[in-house]
């Protein structure tokens, strides 16, 4: 698969480990942002000439075949384009607040900062934050989930907000288990799903709110998608505009009754017209990406010694975490960074878990379908020997 | 004039970069440990991991949980200990540019040695 990520080829000297942040670019969504760009850039939805019925026929399509990839029915009413995770996962919060007064979010403690904040901004005292704690394996607690709920009365709002796979331990939660707790207790589910769309076939039936960023999962920077529950179509626009409507006069405004509805404003259609092609790939390589994916966390899981790191926690797909027991994440990154090897550090946009497991900082390798197993196996020797160079030095001197 | 490459020749004769790091690491924890308050009033705004510098005796140290920062921070003191009054006050960011320091300086790294060098100069 490595052939289709013209990256590998301009850049060969890299071994890049931080898939989790952002992953690199198929072939033809660069190419098709180039066309884009300079042979095709139109606006959507408004213009009426043959250019604009182009760029609205690449919208319609990348929706429908989101659905597809994605066993969703009347994506017109489900898919919202935005900016990304971020965005979505505002947007959700926005519109519960805009729908219920005040309540109770259940967010889990290995979320990322992107789940957590929308609910405890100035403003948003109505809300509550609880975290649930992670059971001994790292996974949800879901009996914690579930003695939480009990603690709070019956009438008030509850929502559940969970990451599928955490940022940080890279392990799945068992998402059937949480939707059915969300329906047993009528709570609003929010399920954030940047960490693993692009990575394993995950059911995402059932849920009021999914969210992720394409820029994690091959394709282009700035675009993200929120999934919708249709019976969010019933509530006003999270930022009226362009777009949202289907007609104004100056005393009424008629709200147009699909997904478009949250999505104001001229969208980034670059990147948007290059996902018909990037969503046909998926839908092919599906089962290729998952191997490997499953092959990759094998490999990790098993070679972790050559680091001679214990690591956080095994993971279950797509990265993994290590603390330094010498120096710090700085030092191994940067000395990573000079054997050309990319990888992440730092508090991961995660703080409370990193609180709770760590010295305050971790170091992330993520890896994505193009990631091979020399790579990762090149990685680990290469933190072991950092390792060694560092106690070496550390000896030396006391 | 003191010349920062002259004081840490050896360091600019390596090539190899982990060599560098090796390098600057040991001169970090080998030099003079002397007890730096690790108080927020000595703390180097804007580095990943902590830093901290502090006057005693007319000389500025620093303690730097990172190895590598250690080592950086402390070379930037040493030369400042020994630097003319005209160059403290000329010391910059592109002092370390032009010493061909900054390319051991991600961008994240040359903003907390920029914080670094506004802090020593008020000390």
């Amino acid at each position: 698969m490595r052939d289709y990520f013209p990256f590998f080829k301009r850049r060969p000297e890299v071994i890049y480990l931080d898939s989790a942040a952002t992953s690199q670019t198929l072939y033809t969504v660069a190419d098709d942002m180039r066309d884009f760009m300079l042979t095709n850039k139109s606006n959507a939805h408004r213009s009426g000439n043959s250019m604009g019925t182009w760029v609205d026929k690449q919208y319609q399509l990348s929706k429908e075949l989101i659905g597809k990839w994605l066993n969703i029915n009347k994506p017109e009413k489900r898919i919202v384009f935005n900016s990304g995770t971020t965005q979505g996962l505002n947007d959700a919060a926005s519109m519960i607040m805009s729908a219920m007064s005040s309540g109770v979010v259940f967010v889990g403690i290995d979320s990322h900062h992107s789940l957590i904040l929308p609910w405890t901004q100035s403003g948003n005292a109505k809300w509550r934050v609880v975290f649930i704690n992670l059971d001994k394996d790292g996974r949800i607690d879901l009996d914690d989930l579930k003695a939480k709920i009990k603690l709070e009365p019956m009438a008030v709002s509850k929502v559940i907000a969970v990451n599928a796979v955490s940022n940080v331990l890279g392990l799945v939660n068992d998402l059937d288990a949480i939707k059915k707790i969300a329906l047993d207790v009528a709570a609003v589910s929010i399920i954030d799903a940047s960490q693993i769309i692009s990575k394993r076939k995950i059911d995402i039936s059932g849920f009021d709110f999914v969210a992720w960023s394409w820029h994690k999962v091959y394709g282009p920077m700035g675009l993200g998608c929120l999934l919708i529950d249709p019976v969010w179509l019933n509530f006003n626009p999270v930022r009226p505009g362009g777009g949202t409507v289907t007609s104004v006069s100056t005393d009424s405004v008629t709200w147009t009754d699909n997904a478009t509805k949250f999505e104001s404003g001229t969208q980034n259609l670059s990147a948007i017209c290059s996902l018909p092609r990037l969503v046909e790939w998926l839908m092919k390589h599906q089962t290729d990406i998952e191997a490997h994916d499953i092959s990759i966390t094998k490999i990790v899981n098993d070679q972790i010694s050559l680091a001679q790191f214990t690591p956080i926690s095994k993971t279950d797909s797509g990265l993994i975490c290590l603390e330094p027991v010498i120096g710090t994440v700085e030092d191994y990154t940067m000395m990573l960074d000079a054997k050309n090897i990319m990888i992440r550090s730092g508090k991961l946009c995660a703080e409370p878990l990193i609180k709770q497991i760590s010295q305050g900082a971790l170091l992330r390798l993520s890896w994505g379908c193009y990631t091979t197993k020399q790579e990762v196996e090149l990685a680990l020797d290469n933190l072991g020997e950092i390792n060694a160079r560092l106690s070496r030095l550390v000896q030396r001197t006391v | 004039m003191l010349d920062f490459q002259d004081l840490f020749s050896e360091l600019f004769d390596l090539e190899d970069p982990m060599d560098k790091y090796e390098w600057i690491i040991e001169y970090g924890i080998t030099i003079p440990v002397f007890t730096i308050s690790r108080l927020d009033a000595n703390l180097v705004q804007g580095c990943t991991s902590n830093l901290w510098v502090e006057k005693i005796d007319d000389k500025i140290y620093c303690h730097g949980e990172s190895l590598i920062v250690q080592g950086i921070a402390s070379m930037i003191c040493a030369w400042y200990n020994q630097a003319s009054s005209k160059q403290q006050q000329d010391f910059s960011l592109n002092t370390l540019t032009n010493i061909g320091l900054a390319p051991l300086l991600s961008m994240g790294r040359q903003n907390g040695v920029a914080n670094l060098i506004t802090k020593i100069k008020t000390l």
